[in-house]
């Protein structure tokens, strides 16, 4: 499900640590997941099963779509907005309220998941030095 | 007598700050559902909800929107 890139094995500390980071980062989350290169949960809001098997069904939808494998899904209801994005072998998938700013939330995710495939907790260089 | 700089500097950043407001009420008020895909290089399709494909991302979608509202609910 995510995308081919190779990436090392991600803990399920550094994922759920990586989570709630993005949630304190963004007020406008309403839940979200990280899956590893096999579509599997190694973080979730809620539970990881429904996370998993609604995350897998939006990327099946999303690449029959549009014939391939697409790189990032935003959609926009009257209900909320799903922002879902692969990067560096990881996906991460979110549902915030409506209106929030896609860019800096794609950002962010992408920012998160490019972390943690390096082997750091999603905070990145800045943030993982401001902590200790 | 010429108004103060100041004044100026304050005006203008009072009419972005009034444009800006104007622009978000009208996004608010205006903005349809969509679902937009992403491939890589930065190349975006949209899907109509009433295609069956398109159709199919927001029944997905709502999946993804009812559960993460049943956790936070």
């Amino acid at each position: 499900m995510p995308d081919d890139a190779a990436t090392r094995s991600v803990s399920g500390d550094s994922a759920e640590f990586a989570l709630a980071f993005l949630a304190e980062m963004s007020p406008d989350l309403r839940g979200a997941a990280i899956l590893d290169g096999e579509g599997g949960v190694l973080a979730a809001s809620g539970d990881p099963q429904r996370w998993r098997e609604d995350a897998a069904a939006l990327f099946a939808v999303a690449d029959r779509a549009a014939g391939e494998g697409v790189e990032q899904i935003h959609i926009g209801t009257e209900q909320g907005e799903v922002f879902a994005l692969r990067h560096a072998g990881l996906a991460a998938v979110a549902v915030t309220e409506r209106f929030a700013l896609a860019s800096l939330t794609f950002f962010d995710m992408r920012s998160l998941l490019r972390d943690l495939a390096a082997g750091g907790d999603g905070r990145g260089k800045e943030g993982a030095a401001g902590a200790s | 007598m010429p108004p103060k700089p100041h004044r100026i500097l304050l005006d203008r950043v009072s009419g972005y700050a009034d444009e800006a407001a104007a622009y978000m009420r009208r996004r608010r008020a205006f903005r349809r559902p969509f679902a937009r895909l992403y491939h890589g290089g930065g190349r975006a399709e949209d899907h109509a909800a009433d295609t069956e494909l398109g159709g199919e991302l927001f029944v997905a979608a709502g999946r993804l929107i009812e559960l993460a509202g049943r956790e936070r609910g």
